[in-house]
């Protein structure tokens, strides 16, 4: 777990970077922080491995003071992605990932063994190891920057806009498939980037920030939901709603079935999103059967749908 | 005045008759040439680094470089003798300081034009400065260090031919000789040896340059 305590960041010329923001970051969660730019998110970032120096306040790691720690041990067991992907063009795919275990000091046999796992996971053919990052795609380079920041196995992983340099398309496929690494390994992350989309996707919970402070820490749906105030919902975009069905799931809104109600040829499932209900309610009308593991659990009506956008709405306005 | 074509042809003719001592002046040429460039490089390369961690020293010694490098050397040389004596030693003196620029100048800019992400990404994953400093910074500004090299080198090859003016040997004396006896084949065939070991030396540095790990894109 990550704890930031009233942490403020104040530059030699009296810039204040960061003001008193707190937050937590509770072990094997992802949190986004997310802002326009110069709201001092990559700065709150980098308190925690001390790429930025605190001006007051604490940040602990398991409730230890980061302050307590030797600032280059601290380094190396967190993993850090750095922003443009920064890998080292001098150097081989190879000797990139295995940058923080030679740093630590591993044996030539465990170096190679965790590379190898390591282009498994982020799905790179074993051959591009002895490649120069000059001869790789974006995306590729990019997968390989996750990599090395997941080398030495951290508890720990920052990511300043890892997908940024990315175009849409494969910046997507990324995001997918870290999201389905992020589920096996249970690391704790903090992820900065200026989409909000991509906060959304990312997150189990979103740290908003505007000129250095914290505006709204929440989990998604919570933040489309009930967005504090008019800088939060503005920032979330005219589409907030449609971002909001997005984030809830079909099982968070179903209604006991219907007796005798069958499973229909085109059932959605409890994990779908409410962004999908609503599109095969307008394709096959409603109410629209929830079938899990072949059974019929609930069911789903446009007015379901609705009662949530306008309940969430009607918060918001008050 | 000889057409161009009879000037080539005696030219050859004279190195061909002349091989013996072609050789033998080829030979103390490179000695004094590498020699100086091996000095230079044990000095201004590490003063290079220096400057590199201590900024401040940086604008008077590249300054105190560059000014060296516009005294003409046949004003340098005669200046040193009474200092270091006659011969190969004040070459090399002179040599030597005349490489301070392209090397500390090459090594200091390098190091400082590193992409500040890159140190920022090295910092980042746990590396300590000096560990920055091998691992990445020098890498990275090898490219550069390395020009100032040849550089130095070839100028190194260059000025060697004046050291000649004053004993150190190489191949200097057969061009002053030539000028002095006007026999202008053997200016240009001493000339000509010199050129082709400038260059020579030239893409052999590069050569070694891209042999280097990630010098494959080396020019």
């Amino acid at each position: 777990m990550i704890e930031l305590d009233n942490v403020r960041k104040v530059y030699g010329d009296g810039t204040v970077a960061v003001d008193d923001v707190s937050l937590e970051v509770p072990e094997g969660e992802t949190v986004t922080l997310v802002g326009p730019s110069g709201c001092g998110k990559t700065t709150t970032m980098t308190m925690v491995n001390r790429l930025t120096e605190i001006t007051e306040g604490d940040v602990r790691i398991d409730g230890e003071s980061i302050q307590d720690t030797d600032v280059i041990d601290l380094r190396r067991n967190i993993g850090y992605v750095i922003q443009e992907i920064g890998l080292f063009e001098h150097m081989t795919i190879a000797e990139n990932i295995s940058i923080v275990p030679d740093l630590r000091g591993w044996d030539e046999e465990r170096k190679q063994e965790r590379v190898e796992e390591l282009l498994e996971l982020i799905q790179l053919p074993q051959d591009v190891k002895t490649q120069y990052p000059a001869n790789l795609s974006g995306g590729q380079r990019q997968r390989v920057g996750v990599a090395r920041a997941m080398a030495a196995e951290p508890d720990i992983i920052l990511m300043d806009e890892p997908f940024g340099a990315l175009d849409p398309i494969t910046r997507d496929e990324l995001q997918d498939e870290f999201l389905d690494i992020q589920q096996k390994l249970d690391t704790t992350i903090m992820f900065v980037t200026h989409d909000i989309d991509e906060a959304l996707k990312m997150g189990d919970r979103v740290a908003v920030l505007r000129d250095g402070e914290l505006v709204q820490y929440d989990a998604p749906k919570d933040l489309l939901g009930s967005p504090k105030n008019e800088f939060v919902a503005n920032f979330i975009g005219e589409d907030r709603v449609l971002k909001q069905l997005s984030a809830v799931t079909v099982r968070e809104v179903m209604n006991a079935p219907q007796v005798g109600e069958g499973a229909g040829e085109n059932p959605l499932s409890p994990d779908d999103s409410l962004k999908v209900a609503l599109q095969r309610i307008f394709q096959q009308g409603d109410p629209l059967p929830v079938v899990e593991d072949g059974e019929v659990v609930g069911q789903v009506s446009e007015a379901d749908i609705q009662a949530v956008t306008d309940r969430r709405t009607s918060e918001v306005l008050q | 005045m000889y057409p161009p074509l009879t000037i080539l042809g005696d030219t050859l003719t004279w190195l061909v008759e002349n091989q013996q001592s072609v050789i033998e002046q080829t030979i103390q040429h490179l000695n004094v040439s590498l020699t100086s460039v091996g000095i230079a490089l044990v000095l201004w390369v590490p003063l290079g680094l220096f400057l590199h961690e201590h900024d401040e020293f940086a604008p008077p010694v590249i300054g105190t470089a560059g000014m060296i490098l516009t005294l003409p050397s046949l004003a340098l040389l005669p200046l040193l003798i009474p200092i270091v004596g006659i011969g190969v030693a004040p070459a090399v003196v002179a040599l030597v300081l005349y490489s301070a620029l392209p090397m500390i100048r090459n090594t200091y800019t390098g190091l400082e034009e590193v992409d500040e992400s890159m140190v920022r990404a090295g910092r980042g994953l746990g590396m300590t400065d000096r560990e920055l400093l091998f691992k990445v910074k020098i890498p990275m500004a090898l490219p550069v260090i390395f020009a100032g090299i040849r550089q130095a080198a070839v100028l190194v090859i260059g000025i060697t031919t004046i050291a000649a003016f004053f004993g150190a040997g190489g191949l200097g004396e057969s061009i002053f000789a030539g000028i002095r006896l006007d026999f202008p084949r053997q200016v240009l065939g001493a000339t000509i040896v010199v050129s082709v070991i400038a260059i020579a030396t030239d893409y052999g540095l590069l050569a070694v340059q891209r042999a280097l790990p990630g010098g494959s894109e080396a020019t």
